[in-house]
């Protein structure tokens, strides 16, 4: 279970400087994990907080920043994908095969499924990154992309099987 | 002692607008706690909250019902990976509050053996119940719980057995939900 | 969680950007600021008249997007914060109903 509280309705002074501080990480990881560019991920990351220096004013709380941020890191990112259609035109086949098999907790395994992930169509790459990396769960996934709860969850379940089988396939796995 | 029994309360037509009814200085728990529950909902927020609840689901809708009453509600509970975590000056700077006239001790339980307490309080102005008060201990758990205005009590222990929670047998486990 | 997830959480986790972005972001927030041009000079206020260059485009087209955001995101926030209080009720009275039915359930056994 995780702390909850919920903050009262008056409008608290924010600082950008404290809410970029707070939230870097999470934007830049956001766009990062599913561009799979560092320097793309960075623009992206920099026009979402110039975004919310920009609309400062209309933000009500901390909490609402947050919501603010992971949703538009998640706007931007889709849109910087579909611009540049930057689904990497690699086949999984093509990434390859550790020359050693990496073992649970690598961090050669973490790359892999990174690139894995990165191959993903918009949808389900994007599931995938909001329910692994920011820990939501599929109903909250489904109010922030704005797709049923079941489209969430089949999403996950099919990208898992997915990933499954790749790493299946180059030996790599639970042991 | 008498088991707890519902009490069938009008809702009073009271202006008053109900907030938290005790405080709970338990930072120094939350600090050393391995899961927590913190909530704490009053006004438009509770209200807003109450609007999303189904009527069509059985559970949500007795929820809904009881919340119609209700001011505020305000819960923390803690666990803790080893005993110890908390102490008997946690436990009575709480309940100390409660010793104030309006508040109602209406049933306790102590269990040496298991090492559980338990404490229900109601708030009362004449006849009306203007509150409830729960304190609960366990080894590894503390929890105290106000809900600020009239509840209907069978309807709230009814509802501990739902939600996928069975209801206690004397002679199960305890099956608590996480 | 199963091994899978557990390693998409760990490759997944979350990343610092790299050294020297909050700079970045204060400098482009800076060449952003109405006062910017006209502190450069008179051929700079003569290129914020020309059109915007790709870059400050991208900037218009965040701080568009970002305002129409604002308008639909405060009733999607709204709505958000709707979801959070409901499950923050149903997880309150849970909490309060069990301890009461499991006190319940104890003195039951007592009175048998």
């Amino acid at each position: 279970m995780t702390a909850t509280v919920l903050e009262p309705p008056a409008k608290t002074a924010l600082d950008f400087a404290g809410l970029m501080h707070q939230h870097q990480a999470m934007v830049f990881s956001v766009a990062y994990h599913y561009l799979h560019n560092r320097d793309l991920a960075q623009e992206v990351a920099q026009e979402v907080f110039l975004g919310l220096h920009r609309n400062l004013a209309g933000i009500q709380s901390p909490a609402h920043a947050a919501f603010w941020l992971r949703k538009v890191a998640v706007q931007r990112s889709i849109d910087e994908g579909r611009r540049r259609m930057r689904r990497p035109q690699v086949a999984l086949e093509d990434v390859a095969e550790p020359a050693v098999a990496a073992a649970p907790g690598d961090p050669l395994l973490g790359e892999i499924l990174r690139k894995l992930i990165a191959t993903l169509a918009d949808a389900p790459r994007m599931v995938m990154i909001l329910r692994y990396q920011e820990d939501l769960d599929p109903m909250e996934i489904s109010e922030l992309l704005g797709i049923p709860l079941a489209t969430v969850k089949s999403h996950l379940q099919r990208s898992l099987a997915l990933l499954r089988e790749k790493l299946a396939r180059r030996g790599l796995g639970e042991r | 002692m008498k088991p707890a029994r519902a009490l069938a309360l009008a809702v009073g037509a009271s202006a008053a607008l109900f907030a938290q009814q005790f405080k709970f200085d338990l930072d120094r728990l939350a600090a050393k706690a391995s899961n927590t529950v913190d909530v704490s909902l009053s006004g438009p927020l509770l209200q807003l909250g109450a609007r999303f609840l189904d009527s069509s689901d059985p559970d949500e809708a007795k929820v809904k019902k009881m919340i119609a009453g209700i001011e505020g509600i305000y819960v923390r509970h803690f666990e803790f990976k080893q005993d110890g975590a908390w102490t008997k000056s946690d436990l009575d700077g709480v309940r100390s509050q409660l010793k104030a006239p309006e508040w109602q001790r209406i049933v306790g339980w102590n269990s040496a053996e298991e090492g559980e307490t338990a404490e229900v309080f109601l708030r009362l102005e004449g006849s009306k119940m203007t509150g409830l008060a729960i304190l609960a201990t366990e080894p590894k758990a503390f929890t105290v719980v106000n809900i600020a205005g009239p509840v209907d009590l069978d309807a709230l222990s009814q509802l501990g057995g739902h939600f996928g929670v069975p209801k206690v047998q004397p002679d199960k486990p305890s099956g608590k939900k996480k | 969680m199963d091994w899978l997830e557990q390693e998409l959480k760990s490759a997944l986790a979350r990343k610092d950007p790299p050294p020297g972005f909050a700079e970045r972001v204060g400098e482009a927030i800076d060449r952003a600021s109405p006062g910017a041009a006209s502190k450069a000079g008179p051929i700079a206020s003569r290129r914020v008249i020309a059109w915007p260059s790709r870059v400050a485009q991208r900037w218009l087209a965040a701080a568009a997007a970002a305002v129409i955001l604002m308008i639909g995101g405060g009733v999607g926030y709204r709505w958000h914060r709707g979801i959070v209080a409901k499950r923050q009720v149903m997880q309150a009275f849970l909490i309060a109903g069990g301890q009461l039915n499991h006190l319940h359930a104890h003195l039951k056994e007592v009175s048998q």
